[in-house]
Order: structure tokens, then sequence, then C-alpha cells
């Protein structure tokens, strides 16, 4: 569905850090989202972390850059990384061009998914609202000024 | 929040700092100067690719890693640095980039009004005079602790700047000399007097001060000379300054049991290197290497995948090390070793 002008897919899940999860079973595929990048402008740099490592709900596993800021991403869900898109290290274009879809971050091999109670969906009014007072917020860098 | 106002310091000191107060959980604004010059790269970037290091190695210029984003820069006692580290639940401290550097860059645009120059900001971290960069910023959040580094420029060694920087040829460095001379000023070619180091600090910390409220001053204690210390090995060694050791793993599919096709990759100093690999009961059963590495001849790099087909993973190294004496291999920066990194992880 759209929140303003910005797509949030129903099937994902989303926290107020501007992050996406994808769940199949115990595998959630994590990835910022496009309102994320339309904020950040273009995002020029992308740490990934290393497969293997464990991950808390909130803690930050993985950075990235733009506009000279080095920000930090927290992981959605509790679990041990199993897979991570390091072409990203190298290439940014496709996070900047599809959030979505080949600009994924990292997979974690959730360990409660309980967790996924602390999240939100597009649906959510919780989460409509929050959309809403970033678009106000951050009008001026959306509206390229 | 207390301001440390260190005037010339030791160059590790200049990064150091920074990078130890948040860790002690400390909101501060930090003045200094490097007593001496050295290299300073972003957080993200890939230092061979930026710094000419063989340059910097045989002229005695340091290079430090930052965790700070940005590029790679050439920094010396004519640059005045602020270094403002604050909580991220700060009520003072804007959450957003944007309103983060809007809101602290304008003690350094009013220091710079201040002696005369007409200094402005300019989205997303830019202070200009007269459409002139004059000062350079980046953040970071390092824990939960926003950072802002920046610098009063009084003089800039342009030529040093622009031969520090690693770049094609020589007449692409003239180009880049020439388009910092011309898009980058100095309090020194803005005005025809100097203000001294000390005013420009004490209008520094006035200016902050307007909008953090009083900022008592403080010593470096034993706490933080210690925690400076203790980060010391971590950020002045080659590892972290390389970013080498944290090979990217890449991905293993598991196809059945004893059976795995992996896709790997990893940064050797030489450039990248990527190896598809698949490997049946502990043996490679089939190989392709790729990657932005120098290899000579360059068409003995598919021989060289040929080579280690139906080698066991514990052979790897030891054939790749006979392939490159037999046929007198030369691949700078990349070793043998790289190489196995790719095939067996």
């Amino acid at each position: 569905m759209n929140i303003g002008e910005y797509n949030f897919p129903d099937e994902l899940y989303y926290d107020k850090n501007h992050a996406w999860a994808l769940v199949e079973g115990n595998a959630v595929t994590q990835g910022v989202t496009e309102f994320a990048q339309k904020i950040s402008k273009e995002i020029v740099y992308v740490e990934v972390p290393r497969t293997g490592r464990t991950v808390e709900q909130g803690k930050t596993f993985m950075s990235m850059e733009s506009g000279k800021w080095v920000g930090r991403i927290a992981a959605m869900v509790s679990g041990a990384i199993t897979e991570t898109n390091e072409e990203l290290e190298w290439d940014v274009a496709p996070i900047n061009e599809d959030p979505f879809g080949e600009g994924w971050l990292a997979k974690i091999e959730a360990s409660d998914l309980g967790e996924l109670d602390n999240l939100l969906k597009a649906s959510d009014a919780e989460f409509q609202s929050f959309v809403e007072s970033e678009i106000e917020k951050y009008k001026d860098i959306l509206e390229g000024a | 929040m207390h301001l440390y106002d260190l005037g010339s310091v030791p160059w590790p000191d200049s990064q150091l700092t920074y990078h130890a107060l948040p860790r002690l959980h400390r909101e501060a604004l930090v003045l200094l100067s490097p007593a001496s010059p050295y290299v300073c790269i972003g957080y993200h970037q890939d230092l061979e690719k930026e710094v000419d290091v063989e340059f910097c190695r045989a002229n005695d210029i340091p290079v430090f890693r930052r965790e700070v984003g940005g590029g790679g820069v050439y920094l010396d006692g004519d640059q005045l640095f602020y270094q403002l580290i604050i909580h991220k639940e700060n009520p003072l401290a804007p959450s957003d980039k944007t309103t983060f550097y809007r809101k602290f860059l304008e003690p350094p645009i009013e220091t710079y009004r201040e002696i005369g120059i007409p200094a402005e900001y300019k989205p997303v971290n830019d202070i200009v005079a007269k459409k002139r960069k004059i000062s350079g910023n980046g953040a970071a959040e390092i824990g939960d602790y926003l950072i802002l580094v920046g610098n009063l420029i009084v003089d800039f060694n342009y030529e040093m700047m622009s031969r520090v920087l690693r770049v094609p040829d020589e007449k692409f460095r003239d180009k880049v000399y020439e388009s910092m001379r011309e898009n980058l000023t100095t309090i020194k070619r803005e005005l025809a007097e100097k203000p001294t180091r000390e005013s420009l600090n004490a209008s520094l910390a006035r200016n902050f001060e307007k909008l953090l409220g009083p900022l008592p001053r403080a010593e470096v204690d034993e706490e933080l000379r210690n925690e400076v210390s203790r980060l010391s090995p971590k950020f002045l060694n080659e590892e972290w300054l390389y970013k080498i050791g944290r090979p990217m793993e890449g991905r293993t599919v598991r196809i059945a049991s004893g059976v795995d096709v992996k896709h790997l990759v990893h940064k050797a100093p030489g450039g990248l290197i990527r190896g598809d690999v698949e490997i049946a009961d502990g043996a490679i059963t089939s190989l392709a290497l790729s990657g932005d590495f120098f290899f000579y001849p360059a068409d003995k790099l598919t021989d060289l995948s040929q080579a280690l087909v139906g080698r066991k993973e514990a052979e790897v190294e030891e054939t790749i090390s006979e392939f490159y004496e037999k046929h007198r291999i030369e691949s700078p920066g990349v070793e043998p070793t790289d190489f196995a990194k790719v095939v067996v992880g």
C-alpha cells in the first residue's frame, strides 16, 4: 500500500528506523525502505556484517553512509546472520534503485518469532501515523530543497 | 557537557579523543588541531583506491581511518577542529541528519561571520563563503552518541592534498589541484590579516555555548588518557587501516549432503577476488575465478582454475603456489593465500 506517495508492501514488517523485514518461516530478510532511501538522498556506502554472527533485535549490526554521515542499522529480529548482500559493498546501486528487492541487506535466522510483535505492518494505524509524521519532518529533503 | 580546549595535540590524539569520549559515555565539545600533518580517510573508504599510500609512506605522512563518513583529506595544524559528541536522546540533538548538520554548523558559520567572512550553510554538510567551501564536516553514530567533526580552515596545503590522493595520472592530479584552488577557500585567502588560533577557538566555544548552554572547561583526565591508549592498537594498525582480515564470506548453497556451491569474495590489497566453486566430498569439482586484480599472464587465470579442479581442499594453497612458480605469475598485492580464501573460504 502507499502512505503518501511512498510504497510500503503489505506483506512486509516495518520498524521506526525505516527498515523492512520479509518473514519466510524462521528466515527473515531485512532491508531499508524506499522512504529511507529517499530521505538519505544517495546511499554511497554499505558495510555488511559477517555471516554466522548473532544479532539482537534493536541493536546495530551494520552501517551505511550518505551525506558524509555514517549511520548504523539495527537488527529487526534476534538470531544468526545466514547471508548478506555483500555485493553492496562494491556497488550500492541496488539499494538506491531497488531497496525492496535487489537492495536487501541481510538474512537472519530468527531465534524468536515472537519478536515480530514488536514490529509493525503497513496497515497498522500506528505505522501510518508514524510515516505521515516522518513525511512532514523530512518535507524539505523530499521536496528536493 | 564539557569543553576540552586542547590546542595543538599529537596527530593520533586529534582523532582518538573523539572516538574515546562516546565510549566513556561523555558528551563533549573538543577543540584541537594536530601538531603534525596526516591523511585521514572515511570509515567506508577503500584506502588504496583513495590514497597514494606509497607516497605517504615515503614522506612519513601517517594515514588514519576514522569512524566518521566522508572522503580522504590531508589534515594539518592550519586547520582548527571542532568535534561534538552528543547523546542521541539529548533533546538538543536533532535525530535527522540534515537538521543536525544545519543546527550544529551554525556556530562555525557564526565564527566565520564574526571575523568578516560571509559564511553560509550549504546542505547537507558544507559551509561555503562566496560559493567556495571553507569547512569540511562529517558525522557518525558511535554507540548511543552522535558525532560531528569539522574544521575552520585557516590555511590549506592544496599541493599536498592533491599529492596524497590516488589518481590515474598526473594530468588528473593537476585538474584536482586546480579544482580545489577554485572551489575551496581559506581564512588566509579571504582576509588580509589572520585572526589568532586562540581567538577563533574562543569564538567557536562561545557560539556552541549559545546552542548547548554553558560548557565547563575540562582537562584530559586519566580515564580519557587510558581510553585513548586502549583504542590506539585498534585504530593504528594496518588491519583496521586496510580493513583487511574481514573478507566477505559470500554465499554457500548446500546442493546435497556433501555438495556445496559457494560464491566467495575476498578483498586482497591488490584488488577484489571472486570465486564460484563447487565442492563435492571435499574436492573441487568446478571453479571460476574473477575480480579486478592484475594477473599476468592474464590467460593463465583460467588455467589456474582448471589446475585446482579435482584437488582436495587441503591441497589448494600448495597447488596455487606451485602454479605461480611454474608459470611465473605476477599479481601485485594478490598472493596465493588470497586465492585460497575464495576457493576454500
